[in-house]
C-alpha cells in the first residue's frame, strides 16, 4: 500500500465535485450582491437628480437668474447676487489658496532636505497637511470668524450699526446736503468721523455730486436767490444739515475684516488648501524622475528643474485638482455661514472687498429653512443651478485628466 | 555639401553669451526655496492658529463662574440657546450635543461602511472594465454633491419616506440626518478603500487562484485582510468626516439637544448647535457664546484624534510589498 495521506487516497470524487461547484456558485452569488450593493450608489445619485430637478425645474426661468430674493413674494425672488457672490469667492479663493497651496506642495515634492532637523520638519508638515485635511469645515469657519471677523477684538468690539476698527485705504467720507436746485447734492469732506452729521454755517471748499471741486455757497432766508442755475446747484441753505456718505471703491481696505467677501474668501481658502496640496503632490509624484534627472544632469538648479521640467509635466495634474478644489469651494456652506451668518437679504453682488455677499448654498440653505413650500421650491432651483455649475467644472477636469494621461505614462 | 569654409553655426545660446553669474542664480534659488518652505511653514501656521483661537476662546467659557469642567463633560442637560439672558439657569452638559452626534455619526456609518467596502471590492475585484468606467464618474459626482444639497435631500425624500415606514419620526430626525451623511461619506469610504484593496499585488491574488481559490475566497480571505490598515484608516476618516458634517444635520436632524439613544427623535448635534448658536445672533462675548468654542473644541479633538489614529495605522499596519 502507498503511505500517502489519507485525504489524498479516499478521494469522494462526487463530493469534492459539488463542493467546487458551491463555491463556485458562492463566489457568483457574492458578485452579484457586490453589484446590487455598488448600483444603488447610481440609484441614490438618479433618484436625487430627479426628485430635485421634479421639484425645482419650474422656478427657472431668465428672471429667476437675474433678480434677488424677495421677502415677501417668492415669485419675484430669484438668485443672482448669489451666482456673482459664489462666482467672485471662489475667484477670491483660488487668487489666494493656488499659489501657496502649490508652492508647499512643490516644497513638499522636490526639495527634499538633508539635514535631520529639517528633515523632522519635512515630515512634520506633511503630517500636518493630512491633519488640516481632515479638520471639520466648521472649525475652519471659527478660525475664520475670530481671526478675520473680529480679529480677537483688538480693534476694538465689533457692533452692528457701529464703525470700529482702521480704515486703510479706497473709502472716501462725505456729508451730502441737498443744494438748493433740489436735484443736485453737494459733498462736504468729513474732518471729524465721530460726527454723523454736519450743519453748515458758512461757505467752504466742498464737491459736487460728481467729487469735482467747488465753492460751496450758503444762502440765508430773505437774501435774493442767485439765478444762475450753476450757481444754484452749489448753493446750500444756511443751517442744512448733511448725512453721512460713504463712497467705497472695490478695493476698500479696513481692520477688522468684519463680516465681509474677503474674511469669507479667506476662510473657504483655508478650507480648501489642504485639498490643493495633496492634489498637487499626488500631480507632482506622477511626473516620471527621468525628466528631472535629466534637467538636473544638464546642469539645472533644482528651482530650474521644477520651473521648466516638472511643474509644465504635471501641470494638467494640478489643474484637475485645482478645479475639483474650487468646487468644494462653490459648494461649502458651513465655513462661510460661521463667518457671514445666514443673511440672504443683499440685493447686489459683492461691491467691495468689505461688502457684505450671499453664495449659492448659503442661499439654498436659507430658503429650505423657510416656511413657506414656494421658497423650498426655489432652493431646489437654485440646488439645479448650483449642480449644473459643478458638472460644469467637473467636465473640464476630466477633460484635463484625460489630456494628461499620455504625458504620465 | 558640407565646406570647410562654411561658418559653423553655433547654438544660440553660446552665441548671444549672456551667462549669468554663478552667485546671483545661487542667490535666487536660495530666495525661491525660502519662498516655498515659507508658504509650507504657513500650514502649521493654520494648525497652530487654530489650536491658539480654540484654547484661548474656550478658557473664557470654562473660566466662567456658571461653568465646571466636570459638569461640562458628564452634565445630561444642554439649555446654551433656550435660557439666553439668564445666565444663572443655563446648563453646560456636553452629553446631549454628544449623543446626538454619536445617533447621527452611527447610522451614517452603518450604511456607508458595509456599502462602501463592497463597493470597493466590486470595482477593485470583479467588476469589468465597462461597468467601472460608469461605476467611478457616478462615485466622483456623488463626491462632489454639495453637503447642503443632500440635507435638502434629506427633508425631500428620506424623512418622508422614514414616515411611510413607521409614523414615529419627525420631519426633522436622526435616522433622516444619519442617511444623509452616510450618501456623503459612501464615495469617500468607497475610494480610500478601492486604493487600498488595488495596492495589494497581482500576485498574491494570482497565488489564491492557483490554489483553487474563487473570486470570494481572494477577496475575503486574501485582498481584505492585506489591505486592513488602509481599509481601517478609510473607515477612520470617514468616521470623523460625519462627525465634523454640519450642513445636514443643521436642515435635517433638528434643533432638540436631548439625551437619548432613540434614532426617531430629533438630535441637535454639536455642529447643528454651533449653526444653532449663530443663528441666534447672540451678543459675542457672553458665556453661551464662548460655549460654541467649548463645543468647537470637542469637536476638533474627537476629528483630530481620529484623523491622527487613522494615519498612525496606515503608517503602521501597512504591508509594505515589493
Amino acid at each position: 500500500m502507498s503511505d500517502l495521506p489519507k485525504a489524498l487516497v479516499e478521494v469522494d470524487r462526487s463530493a469534492e465535485l459539488n463542493r467546487a461547484r458551491r463555491r463556485q456558485q458562492m463566489s457568483r452569488w457574492f458578485n452579484l450582491l457586490c453589484m446590487m450593493i455598488a448600483l444603488l450608489s447610481v440609484v441614490v445619485l438618479v433618484v436625487l437628480l430627479f426628485t430635485i430637478g421634479y421639484q425645482g425645474w419650474s422656478s427657472i426661468d431668465g428672471q429667476f437668474l437675474t433678480t434677488a430674493h424677495d421677502p415677501e413674494d417668492p415669485e419675484k425672488a430669484g438668485m443672482y447676487p448669489a451666482i456673482m457672490g459664489s462666482v467672485l469667492i471662489c475667484l477670491l479663493c483660488a487668487a489666494t489658496a493656488l499659489p501657496i497651496g502649490i508652492g508647499s506642495a512643490v516644497f513638499l515634492e522636490e526639495f527634499r532636505p538633508q539635514h535631520p532637523v529639517l528633515k523632522w520638519i519635512h515630515g512634520f508638515v506633511q503630517l500636518n497637511i493630512s491633519n488640516l485635511a481632515g479638520v471639520p469645515s466648521i472649525v475652519y469657519g471659527l478660525l475664520g470668524l475670530t481671526v478675520f471677523v473680529y480679529m480677537f477684538q483688538v480693534f476694538g468690539k465689533l457692533e452692528t450699526n457701529h464703525v470700529s476698527g482702521v480704515d486703510f485705504w479706497g473709502i472716501r467720507r462725505y456729508y451730502q446736503i441737498i443744494s438748493l436746485d433740489s436735484s443736485s447734492t453737494v459733498l462736504v469732506p468729513v474732518t471729524d468721523t465721530s460726527e454723523s452729521t454736519f450743519q453748515i454755517t458758512e461757505p467752504i471748499k466742498g464737491f459736487n455730486a460728481q467729487e469735482r471741486p467747488i465753492q460751496i455757497e450758503v444762502w440765508k432766508r430773505g437774501e435774493p436767490r442767485p439765478t444762475d442755475p450753476e450757481v444754484l446747484s452749489r448753493t446750500v441753505r444756511m443751517n442744512a444739515r448733511g448725512g453721512l456718505l460713504e463712497l467705497k471703491a472695490w478695493y476698500y481696505f479696513r481692520l477688522p475684516f468684519g463680516p465681509s467677501f474677503l474674511a469669507a474668501g479667506l476662510t473657504l481658502a483655508l478650507v480648501i488648501l489642504p485639498i490643493i496640496v495633496i492634489a498637487s503632490q499626488e500631480a507632482l509624484r506622477a511626473v516620471p524622475p527621468s525628466l528631472r534627472e535629466a534637467s538636473l544632469g544638464m546642469g539645472s538648479t533644482q528651482w530650474q528643474t521644477v520651473r521648466n521640467v516638472t511643474l509644465p509635466a504635471a501641470l494638467p495634474g494640478v489643474l484637475t485638482g485645482a478645479i475639483l478644489a474650487m468646487g468644494r469651494a462653490i459648494g461649502e456652506a458651513a465655513p462661510i455661514f460661521v463667518v457671514l451668518g445666514g443673511n440672504i437679504g443683499k440685493r447686489t453682488g459683492p461691491e467691495n472687498l468689505m461688502d457684505s455677499v450671499v453664495t449659492m448654498p448659503i442661499l439654498i440653505f436659507g430658503w429650505s429653512e423657510l416656511p413657506v413650500e414656494r421658497y423650498r421650491q426655489l432652493a431646489a432651483g437654485a440646488i439645479i443651478v448650483l449642480l449644473v455649475i459643478l458638472l460644469l467644472m467637473n467636465s473640464v477636469a476630466i477633460y484635463l485628466r484625460q489630456r494628461m494621461k499620455p504625458t504620465a505614462g | 555639401m558640407l565646406s570647410v569654409n562654411e561658418k559653423i553655426t553655433l547654438p544660440s545660446a553660446l552665441t548671444n553669451k549672456r551667462f549669468r553669474s554663478t552667485m546671483s542664480s545661487r542667490l535666487s534659488e536660495r530666495g525661491m526655496v525660502f519662498l516655498l518652505a515659507g508658504c509650507a511653514t504657513l500650514t502649521i501656521g493654520i494648525t497652530v492658529a487654530i489650536i491658539f483661537m480654540l484654547i484661548r476662546e474656550s478658557w473664557n467659557f470654562f473660566s466662567s463662574e456658571y461653568v465646571s469642567l466636570s459638569s461640562f463633560l458628564f452634565g445630561t442637560r444642554w439649555t446654551a440657546l433656550q435660557s439666553a439672558g439668564r445666565i444663572e439657569d443655563a446648563e453646560f452638559g456636553i452629553l446631549p450635543l454628544l449623543s446626538g452626534t454619536l445617533r447621527v455619526t452611527i447610522i451614517a456609518m452603518i450604511i456607508a461602511l458595509p456599502l462602501g467596502l463592497m463597493t470597493a471590492v466590486y470595482l477593485s475585484e470583479f467588476a469589468s472594465e465597462r461597468i467601472r468606467s460608469i461605476l467611478k464618474p457616478v462615485l466622483e459626482i456623488l463626491a462632489g454633491i454639495p453637503t447642503v444639497v443632500l440635507g435638502y435631500f434629506a427633508i425631500l425624500v428620506i424623512s418622508p419616506t422614514l414616515q411611510i415606514f413607521s409614523s414615529s419620526f419627525g420631519t426633522f430626525n436622526a435616522t433622516s440626518a444619519g442617511i444623509a451623511v452616510g450618501i456623503l461619506c459612501l464615495p469617500m469610504v468607497c475610494s480610500l478603500s478601492e486604493d487600498a484593496l488595488s495596492a495589494v499585488p497581482r500576485a498574491l491574488r494570482e497565488g489564491v487562484y492557483g490554489l483553487g481559490g474563487t473570486k470570494l475566497d481572494t477577496s475575503i480571505k486574501v485582498v481584505i485582510p492585506a489591505a486592513m490598515s488602509g481599509i481601517v484608516s478609510a473607515f477612520l476618516l470617514a468616521f470623523s468626516r460625519a462627525i465634523g458634517e454640519t450642513m445636514v444635520v443643521a436642515l435635517a436632524a433638528g434643533t432638540q439637544a436631548n439625551f437619548s439613544l432613540n434614532p426617531t427623535q430629533p438630535a441637535q448635534t454639536m455642529t447643528g448647535f454651533i449653526v444653532e448658536m449663530l443663528k441666534s445672533e447672540s451678543e459675542y462675548g457672553t458665556v453661551p457664546y464662548y460655549s460654541l468654542y467649548a463645543v468647537a473644541i470637542s469637536l476638533f479633538i474627537l476629528t483630530f484624534s481620529m484623523t491622527l489614529l487613522g494615519q498612525y495605522i496606515r503608517r503602521r499596519y501597512q504591508e509594505a510589498y515589493q
